[in-house]
């Protein structure tokens, strides 16, 4: 592929060549698809708003969120919702989150460097090796991970989940990071080393810099993983402060007793600051896409 | 000579993390499972060594249905290649030539993937409702169905599994549609610019440069599809639940015999999954690698 | 005055409850002779204790006070509750067993549930716990036969509730019935009339994972026609699922299911919307759990009744046979450090929650009653008096089976409402699987 390594600018991206009929339908398209993926948002905010009779027998427009006839604002200051809780909860969830996808980052792009810019015979057998780690169901970790994090004294600490969420990220982080790296050419990395770089210097100067594209991926990939994990927190964490926030959503649902309207306000006090910090970010998330561009 | 002892330990350095994790955390369940996959034993009674009878009774009993739940996930594995991500990379193509509100519709369309399953599970239940949900009203209105209510969730009906399907074919096209773009974004405008100028209509060049060039993050995307397909669980657990015989997944099998205590046969389930995840990414790999 | 009188006859009564496991003898303790050797409950320490009581539970209220309770009388003791959810609780106790690593306290179902881990050698016999003065005469001792095994108590039961046929009375006024059909013939005659008059006579769940609902209208069916002896006996294995009652009872329920009587959308609905349903008016009749009362108590502009399904065939069952029993449950960790003083908190716990739950009109006592409760709403108390004047109540039959029975029992419940298979086919296919 060419390797011009111009410095594209991203604005200059529209081409304006393409009929106004295809913009039109495309846009039609996206806009009906986007309805679609907007639904689901509405239905859950409505949800928060509702009781179990609205719930499940008003229908209006027959559309199952409806618009409530009375809009049950209580639902957000039920007692039974623990709204402190809820904090806590969104607290350990955002550092486990962040800690364990920092891990994961981290050690997937340093095992693709290893295991793409070395000549080295195992470097294939490494490879498939670490892909087996796509295909471990969480649901058999469990035994052996209450044994291991007792064993390491860590049992229910932030650690003992932060660990096994990286460890469960890396495969794919490192498919990812793979792939980005081939695509970085391979005369950026001889010019460093004629310039006297070593290994390690090619890695944080040449490497890491033009792996932003990378990050992003890895990093959205990893985060859907850790921030909606329900079966390692649900059997490693062993105390209320160390919980996250699937946990905290799952139990809104009691045993004889399932209120929709305080689930769906639980959900969506615990959904809409992830969406707000999603959109403040995407614009830098898209920026880092288009920078892959520079590389050629 | 020199070098390649530093090379050597350069190598050992850089692979250390990973390594540290890998053995660590994922080679335990790997190795547990296969050896109690051998093994007659149900919670509390002591284990007895069986030699294959789990994976032979797994294949053969209607109770424990994984040989269902293999098949099950080869229909969605094969569906979201030729629903999933044509779908997905159509949208990524078609924001990635620019259009006005690009980054709103790749914010928008990558919201289901934001909103935890368990909602979207409460969701769809709600939507497949016989007599109060949107899904029959809709298909009535463009004349699919008749004047009957289809159950779509009904425990053993016939519709269950493709109303499983659907939304979790639906969830992820976010997910994908957005590394897709990624991929798509990091085509130098240049090669574009040349190929408009050469003559090409827009078809052709996402056609003939972009996908070509994606290639990397189309085999990340097949790679995650599939094997997210092979090991789906939540959506079909909330939907159809544990014990389900028709929506069956490997997956639900598992967690079906691990939590009567068939301890044998929920790591033969285990074993199953681990074997089919691990020959789909290696195959896909080498697909993608005899195409260069 | 009649309130009081019905708490006084549960105390008293006389019933033969489902008990559980081969070898159980009963009241034949092993070592009965033994002392009692009291705990040192001055000692400060940490108990951890598992439940499944969540923030939206309807027996939060319950657990709160008792553990308020038992916090002021022992202030040394530090209680660390962590409550999971049902579904989750379920996994994450067995894999908690496995690895050794179980709370002081934790909750349990009873019978096959608990028998699991105390086969496993792993739960703390509390046959000298119960042997305190303070609690001895405090309950009654076949409350405890469900958490017996091998002749040793293992349980601290808290709740129960029976399986109980709640009539929407508005309803039934519409069809000309001014009270619930009282034999099994009158009650069909009955749905006609709701079906004629286009009511849904019943509304039971079947969606995700809760064939549990389905089993309640079974088994009601089944033991008024089978007799509660012979259910009993098949649930714990000392019977052959091969019994021809039984398939006519289920091809008896198909019926009910084919002349229309329940709502076709059940076959996907989950219990909540159900539940909500029948608290609208739309079905007649709801067949559940007593632990209902409270709510449909609560309800306004809701007169509904509570009773018990009328008998099928007079000559094997009769009124006052149940389904349901003790089944909520405390229980020790057999390696846990402070196990003794574990196991005295835990009996004082479970009563004082037994008491709030009670009180709050969340289930039936499985302890004595010892203090006033004339406070309890009209449903609970009527349900109190339906088990006051039973003779044989039979654990829930997903609580009496060992797990790998109760699946596989579930699964084929399924294809019963799904109409997939009939009496008879129902019955091979659990003679075969369940040997």
């Amino acid at each position: 592929m060419a390797n011009d390594n111009k410095l594209g600018a991203p604005e200059g991206y529209t081409i304006k060549k393409s009929g106004p009929a295809l913009r039109i339908i495309s846009t039609i398209l996206l806009i009906v698809w986007s309805i679609i993926n907007l639904y689901p948002l509405f239905w859950m905010i409505m949800l928060s708003l509702k009781n179990n009779e609205q719930v499940n027998l008003t229908h209006k427009f027959g559309l199952p969120a409806g618009w409530p006839n009375k809009w049950h604002w209580e639902n957000y200051t039920n007692p039974e919702l623990h709204l402190e809780r809820i904090v806590t909860y969104f607290k350990n969830s955002v550092i486990v989150t962040v800690l364990a996808i920092a891990i994961a980052l981290v050690a997937a792009m340093m095992a693709s460097y290893a295991l793409m810019r070395f000549n080295w015979r195992a470097s294939g057998a490494f490879n498939k090796m670490f892909m087996l780690g796509i295909t471990v169901p969480v649901q058999v970790s469990l035994v052996p991970l209450l044994i291991t994090t007792s064993e390491l004294g860590i049992t229910g600490s932030r650690i003992s989940l932060i660990i096994p969420y990286a460890a469960f990220a890396l495969s794919m982080a490192i498919l990812i990071s793979n792939g980005f790296m081939t695509n970085i050419p391979k005369e950026l990395d001889e010019a460093a080393y004629i310039d006297g770089c070593s290994r390690y210097g090619v890695f944080f100067r040449i490497i890491l810099p033009l792996m932003t594209p990378a990050i992003s991926t890895i990093g959205i990939y990893s985060f859907l993983q850790c921030w909606n994990e329900l079966i390692i927190a649900t059997t490693l964490v062993t105390s209320e402060e160390m919980r996250t926030l699937p946990i905290g959503i799952r139990n809104l649902v009691g045993t004889n007793k399932v209120d929709y309207g305080l689930i769906g306000a639980g959900i969506t006090i615990a959904t809409i600051p992830m969406i707000i910090v999603y959109i403040l970010m995407s614009r830098k998330i898209q920026e880092s896409f288009i920078a892959g561009a520079v590389k050629g | 000579m020199k070098r390649k002892t530093s090379d050597t330990i350069s190598i050992i350095v850089f692979l250390l993390p990973a390594l540290i994790l890998f053995f660590g955390i994922l080679v335990a369940p790997i190795i547990i499972s296969g050896y109690y996959s051998v093994f007659d034993w149900q919670f509390p009674f002591d284990k007895t060594f069986c030699g294959f009878q789990n994976y032979k009774k797994l294949f053969t009993t209607e109770w424990y249905p994984l040989w269902k739940g293999v098949k099950n996930v080869f229909l969605l594995a094969g569906l979201s290649l030729v629903i999933q991500l044509p779908l997905s990379l159509g949208l990524a193509l078609m924001l990635g030539r620019g259009i006005k509100g690009e980054r709103f519709f790749l914010s928008v369309n990558f919201l289901p993937v934001l909103i935890s399953t368990v909602v979207i599970g409460l969701l769809w239940r709600r939507m497949y409702d016989a007599d109060a949900g949107v899904i029959n009203p809709l298909l009535r209105s463009v004349g699919i169905i008749g004047e009957e209510n289809i159950q779509w969730l009904a425990a053993n009906g016939d519709h269950l599994l493709m109303a499983c399907i659907v939304p979790m074919l639906w969830q992820y096209v976010g997910y994908h549609m957005l590394l897709m773009y990624a991929g798509v974004k990091s085509v130098a405008p240049e090669l574009r610019e040349a190929a408009m100028i050469d003559g090409a209509t827009t078809w052709q060049v996402d056609r003939f440069v972009v996908i070509p060039s994606m290639k990397q993050v189309l085999k990340v995307s097949v790679i995650f599809s599939v094997t997210g397909s092979l090991k789906s669980y939540d959506l079909v657990s909330i939907l159809a639940g544990d014990r389900t015989y028709a929506a069956a997944v490997p997956s639900t099998v598992l967690m079906n015999t691990k939590s009567v205590g068939l301890y044998g046969m929920s790591s033969a389930s285990a074993v199953v999954i681990i074997v089919l995840c691990f020959a789909a990414a290696v195959l896909i790999n080498a697909l993608f690698r005899e195409r260069d | 005055m009649k309130k009081f009188l019905s708490t006084l006859l549960i105390v008293a009564m006389v019933l033969s409850l489902a008990a559980c496991g081969k070898k159980n003898t009963g009241d034949d303790n092993s070592d009965a002779n033994a002392p009692y050797v009291a705990p040192d409950m001055t000692k400060t320490v940490t108990l951890n204790f598992w439940s499944i009581c969540v923030p939206t539970d309807s027996n939060r209220d319950a657990y709160d006070k008792a553990i308020a309770d038992m916090k002021a009388k022992y202030p040394n003791i530090t209680l660390n509750e962590l409550a999971t959810q049902n579904d989750e609780y379920k996994g994450k106790i067995k894999d908690a067993f496995q690895a050794g690593q179980v709370a002081d306290i934790f909750f349990t179902w009873s019978c096959a549930f608990l028998g699991d881990f105390v086969q496993a050698g792993q739960v703390y016999c509390l046959d000298n716990a119960f042997k305190d003065p303070d609690v001895k005469d405090a309950i009654d001792v076949k409350m405890c036969n469900n958490t017996i095994y091998n002749g040793k108590k293992y349980g601290v039961p808290l709740t129960m509730n029976i399986v109980t046929l709640f009539a929407n009375l508005d309803i039934l006024k519409e069809v000309g019935y001014s009270d619930v059909p009282a034999t099994y013939d009158e009650l069909m005659t009955c749905c006609d009339k709701l079906v004629a008059a286009g009511k849904i006579p019943f509304g039971c769940a079947a969606g995700a994972g809760q064939e549990w609902c389905v089993t309640e209208y079974v088994e009601s069916i089944i033991e008024k026609s089978c007799g509660a002896k012979t259910l009993d006996d098949i649930f714990q294995r000392r019977a052959s699922w091969g019994n021809a009652d039984v398939a006519n009872a289920i091809n008896k329920f198909q019926e009910m299911i084919k002349k229309g009587y329940f709502d076709p959308n059940g076959q996907s609905m989950d219990n909540e919307q159900v539940k909500t349903n029948f608290m609208a008016g739309k079905y007649a009749f709801y067949i559940n759990g007593s632990w209902n009362c409270a709510d449909f108590a609560k309800a306004t502009g809701l007169n509904v009744k509570a009773s018990e399904f009328p008998v099928i065939d007079g000559s094997k069952s009769k009124l006052g046979q149940l389904i349901g029993g003790p089944s909520d449950t405390l229980a020790v960790f057999g390696k846990s450090e402070n196990k003794e003083i574990a196991a005295k908190y835990a009996l004082e716990l479970g009563r004082l929650i037994c008491k709030y739950c009670y009180l709050s009109g969340a289930g039936l006592p499985a302890w004595k009653v010892d203090y006033p409760a004339t406070d309890i709403n009209a449903l609970t108390q009527a349900v109190a008096d339906i088990v006051a004047k039973s003779d044989y109540l039979v654990l829930f039959g997903d609580t009496a089976m060992n797990s790998a029975d109760k699946d596989i029992y579930l699964k084929e419940i399924a294809k019963v409402y799904g109409a997939q298979v009939d009496g008879q086919k129902f019955i091979d296919d659990l003679k075969g699987a369940i040997k």
